[in-house]
């Protein structure tokens, strides 16, 4: 008897005709055409519900998987970024959008994934602390010490909200970057860096080899950006399954009103500590991920920026959705790549400094504007767009 | 496909087609253990229970029956007995109705509003033994009847919500009842078996009590031999629906089940032919339920149809431009789509073809989807008039909509329009197996078939008003040959207005007219020895409430709105287009607003909705009086000699 089954006696229910759960055979002619006839609930709660969803979902897949055979070099970079960056909003979303924790610190576990994975797996002949290992064992501890490092920082951070999360998140943000440049055995230093670990996964060395199967060639930088998809479709299931589970409710009744959530009797602390926790090893997977495409690591380059770069993906792309944050990823890592291409054309757009206005200038204004737009009209970002314009024709005829 | 044969009879008697032989008699006991033995696993029924949809197995359908027809047993059920139940529909309704077949007892459906007063009568009337009331509100009422109602031995109760502190002798519920039966329903196998020996055709299989409209309700006794005769027209190939039933048909069963078509449909056709019934969830859900099962046949009365339609004027009314500048395409295809179709059959000609092609993708499949309407082969409008406007909306939605004629009395077996043979305006042509003739006197339409009721319960006077010597049944109605074989119905005799000028005047066309608005619900001509005709109407709340919104009208209650001014000249705009389309002596003089809806409880409306004409018009003497007074005292208006 399952926790959840209701007692006849207490609906009124018959207990000599009860049908509860029975099943019986039915032509395919009374199933076909009728989406929202539900027959069990593990239908009705399906990730991917009806024909057309599924068929586009894997026309989806289909194209991320032919990309690294159809774009050249710098284009396979931008595609294997935006997967690592898909994976950080993932886990920033996780924290802040569904459970309503903001955070700042996002690029400090981010930080500490990529030395978690430089060190056990970076070379031991190298500058810096290196333990060579596998990187089958490095990918897990880089999600497993920032995750364990998050448990330790969310006691305080459950006492504290909204702006004072803020600030105390700044905090860690910098007290990070602190101890990343002055512990040397770590990170090289301060203006230095090191190496980032070396790619060997279950003992094959995937920089040594291209390979060829039938018409595709597996470049390197082709079989890591594979790596990378595979890995963001898997936590992206993950984190879709974590959001509909009792914790993802538990997550969104703290967000919706903590008081009102602590009064239905969910565990503020767990919750929060435990979106803490997995947001935490999220971000340190994509910063081991990041520091490996990147090849080095500097302790600068966690800092407040790129904090704000994954919170833009959250923002943008929408929150509390997992799809949004792919898409709000696509968003942040290919607008500069697309925008540097389009200097060739309008002349007041430069890559350097000269001209009206940089790249880099522009990419931050437009961040800046869209940021500002999204918070106040579309909270839901640009997966919210989608969503009203898929219940602008769903609706069709009518607007409800 | 159907054959006239008034050439061959002096009297003109149009004959229905005889494609195949005449099903013999089939009992519906036997072939639910035909069914159990043959397709134990397959889907026979299925209702929503916390958002699911459970089905039930022929399997588990017999094994139900059985039980409570083991517990019916013990509690004195034999032959000839009644059973009556008052429940929405419900798998236990069906359970309960073939438990009593098993038994060869009969089962009487009470209506879940039946107000107390009329629970007593039908239950004294009926003499039936056991009441199943369906919860809590209906145990009330049993309970305050049962007293006066000597032959009442016991009330089974399905829902035991709020139930459990009621302490009554004979107050039991449904698995006390099943329990009743020592070691199971299975040790009674045997006795069941021995009763099914002695079965016959002449059983009364169930009694459905008629509306009423003008008098008490009168218990309409249908054998075994005319039900199985309905669920084979009801089911069979160039049957009702034209095309046979089957396993691949999914069905809503909405209406309530002691109206002898959803008996039809949700039990005996179900049963014949193996078609999966879904009980709605209630009458409130049923746009819901509609847009969730699809039903590829559909049954509904014009109220229900008039019902969709005014739901899609409101929704639409609070569409985007976009959507309404597509709704109004799609209106204007739709208009000249029904107009080709009318003009053809019912058939869809090449450029009603073409027009349709251009609209589906845009606005009918949609819409239809919405509504519910999407996979429908083929659907029938009956029990009542329906408006032409109204038929003429889902024609041009490329539905398959016909309009039906029966009654109760000949188990709902007369007339159909079907799907390659319709004329809008008639009920169509007479069904498989049966026969139609006029009374050369007064034109009233008489029908001979299988489905011929054996007489009203404990009246025989009333029965023999109603069967002629040679077995026709007189409905009651007035009808007339449209063409070669297609009837129409004028309207029923009592009915018929005769104006203090002597006019013959049929108001329900007129109504129809009115109630064809979305904002109109009730409409009722009085006239009958008046000198012009009048109307009271009364509003359809939703649609008004909604354009009164729109207009920045003001509004409290019903009879708030009713009494508005605006709204007042919105009925009077409609009341004179309606009079455009009628002679001058059937032209509405002056109207006055209905202030309340009128209801079952309150005496107004039977228990399928159909107004209770003569009772109606005593009610309100004030709103008739002020009419032909010449005085204004209620609101409403005067339109003047001209209408």
């Amino acid at each position: 008897m399952s926790e959840f089954e209701i007692k006849p006696g207490l609906t009124g229910a018959s207990k000599q005709l009860n049908f509860e759960n029975s099943k019986g055979v039915v032509r395919s002619a009374i199933k076909r055409g009728r989406p929202t006839l539900y027959t069990s609930y593990e239908t009705s709660m399906q990730m991917v519900n009806t024909n057309t969803k599924k068929v586009w979902l894997g026309l989806l897949i289909l194209f991320a998987l032919s990309l690294p055979f159809t774009s050249s070099g710098g284009w396979l970079h931008a595609f294997t970024l935006l997967t690592i960056y898909a994976i950080a909003g993932i886990g920033l979303n996780l924290l802040m959008g569904y459970a309503g924790q903001i955070s700042l610190g996002h690029a400090f576990f981010m930080g500490l994934g990529a030395y978690t994975a430089a060190v056990v797996a970076g070379d031991p002949a190298r500058n810096a602390l290196g333990f060579g290992l596998d990187l089958a064992i490095a990918l897990p501890l880089a999600a497993i010490i920032p995750g364990i490092v998050g448990l330790i920082v969310a006691p305080l951070a459950t006492r504290v909200r909204g702006l004072y999360l803020a600030v105390l998140t700044l905090g860690l943000l910098f007290i990070g970057e602190q101890v990343f440049k002055t512990w040397s055995g770590l990170s090289g230093g301060a203006g230095n860096g090191r190496y980032s670990a070396q790619r060997i996964l279950f003992g094959i060395d995937l920089n040594a080899n291209t390979y060829a199967v039938g018409p595709f060639i597996f470049t390197p930088e082709v079989v890591y950006y594979l790596i990378c998809l595979t890995l963001l479709i898997a936590l992206a299931i993950l984190a879709k399954n974590i959001a509909r589970s009792k914790v993802g409710r538990a997550f969104a009744a703290v967000r919706d009103r903590d008081i009102a959530a602590e009064v239905m009797g969910v565990n503020l602390y767990k919750t929060k500590t435990l979106a803490f926790a997995l947001s935490s090893a999220y971000a340190g997977i994509a910063g081991a991920l990041l520091s490996i495409l990147i090849g080095t690591i500097t302790p600068e380059q966690w800092n407040l920026f790129m904090s704000i770069d994954i919170l833009a993906i959250v923002v943008i792309g929408g929150v509390a959705t997992i799809s949004g944050s792919i898409i709000g990823a696509a968003f942040v890592v290919l607008l500069p790549v697309i925008l540097r291409e389009l200097t060739q054309f309008i002349p007041w757009l430069s890559v350097s400094s000269g001209g009206l206005i940089n790249v880099f200038q522009l990419q931050t204004i437009l961040f800046g504007t869209l940021i500002v737009v999204f918070v106040t009209i579309e909270s839901r970002g640009l997966f919210g767009l989608w969503i009203r314009i898929r219940n602008y024709f769903k609706a069709w005829p009518f607007s409800y | 496909m159907l054959t006239t044969t008034a050439s061959l009879d002096q009297i003109s008697i149009r004959k229905g087609s005889e494609p195949f032989k005449k099903p013999a008699t089939e009992y519906f006991s036997r072939v639910l253990i035909e069914n159990a033995q043959k397709y134990p696993n397959h889907t026979a029924l299925r209702f929503k229970q916390f958002g699911l949809w459970q089905d039930i197995t022929w399997g588990a359908y017999l094994e139900s029956a059985r039980k409570v027809a083991a517990g019916l047993y013990v509690l004195g059920i034999r032959q000839g007995d009644k059973v009556a139940i008052q429940s929405e529909n419900r798998p236990e309704w069906l359970f309960a109705d073939c438990g009593s077949a098993i038994l060869r007892a009969a089962i009487v459906g009470l209506y879940p509003t039946n107000p107390i007063a009329e629970i007593r009568y039908l239950l004294q009337d009926s003499e039936a033994k056991v009441l199943i009331a369906e919860d809590q509100e209906q145990v009330d009422k049993a309970l305050a009847v049962f007293d006066d109602c000597p032959n009442l031995e016991w009330i089974v109760y399905l829902d035991a919500r709020g139930l459990h502190n009621y302490d009554h002798p004979k107050l039991i519920s449904i698995d006390e009842l099943i329990e009743k039966a020592d070691g199971g329903y299975q040790n009674y196998l045997a006795i069941f078996d021995e009763i099914d020996q002695e079965r016959t055709e002449e059983d009364i299989a169930t009694l459905i009590y008629t509306s009423g409209t003008t008098g008490p309700p009168k218990g309409v006794m249908l054998t075994a031999k005319n039900i199985s005769f309905a669920g084979h027209v009801f089911s069979v190939e160039g049957g009702v629906f034209g095309y046979g039933l089957g396993p691949n048909d999914s069905m809503l069963s909405y209406l309530p089940l002691f109206h002898v078509v959803e008996r039809a449909l949700s039990v005996w056709g179900n049963l014949l032919v193996r078609t999966v019934v879904h009980f709605a969830e209630s009458i409130e859900t049923v746009t819901q339920d509609l847009a969730e099962v699809q039903p590829s046949r559909l049954f509904a009365v014009p109220r229900i149809w008039e019902k969709i339609q005014a739901t899609v004027a409101i929704k639409i009314a609070s569409a985007s431009r976009l959507k309404k500048f597509f709704y109004n395409i799609g209106q204007r295809l739709g208009k000249t789509i029904a107009a080709e179709r009318i003009a053809n059959d019912g058939k869809f000609n090449f450029k009603a073809k073409v027009l349709y092609a251009i609209g589906y993708p845009i606005i009918f499949r949609p819409l239809r989807k919405r509504l519910g309407l999407l996979h429908v082969k083929h659907s029938l409008s009956g029990a009542a008039p329906i408006a032409p406007d109204t038929l003429r909306f889902f024609l041009g939605l490329g539905l398959p909509l016909y309009e039906a004629y029966g009654m109760t009395e000949n188990s709902a077996v007369a007339t159909t329009n079907f799907a390659d043979a319709m004329k809008i305006g008639t009920v169509g042509q007479t069904q498989l197996w049966s026969e139609i003739k006029l009374d050369e006197n007064n034109g009233e339409v008489l029908t001979r078939n299988d489905g011929t009721f054996v007489g009203y319960w404990k009246k025989p006077e009333a029965t023999k008003e109603t069967i002629t010597a040679d077995g026709w049944l007189r409905t009651g109605d007035v009808g007339e040959w449209v063409g070669d074989d297609h009837l129409r119905i004028v309207d029923r005799i009592k009915d018929i207005i005769i104006t203090a000028g002597g006019k013959n005047i049929s108001p329900s066309e007129i109504e129809n007219k009115l109630k064809s608005s979305p904002f109109i619900k009730e409409a009722v001509i009085i006239g009958d020895k008046r000198p012009y005709l009048t109307a009271l109407i009364g509003i359809e709340f939703d649609t008004v409430a909604d354009w009164a919104s729109r207009e920045h009208i003001e509004y409290t209650t019903y009879r708030d709105l009713a009494s508005k001014p605006e709204v007042i000249n919105l009925i009077k705009g409609l009341v004179k287009e309606t009079n455009k389309e009628f002679a001058r002596v059937e032209a509405i003089r002056k109207f006055r607003m209905l202030t309340k809806e009128l209801d079952h409880e309150d005496g107004e409306l039977t228990a399928t909705q159909k107004l209770k004409r003569k009772a109606f018009e005593a009610t309100v003497p004030g709103l008739v009086d002020d009419m032909y007074a010449g005085t204004s005292a209620y609101p409403g208006a005067d339109l003047g000699r001209e209408g």
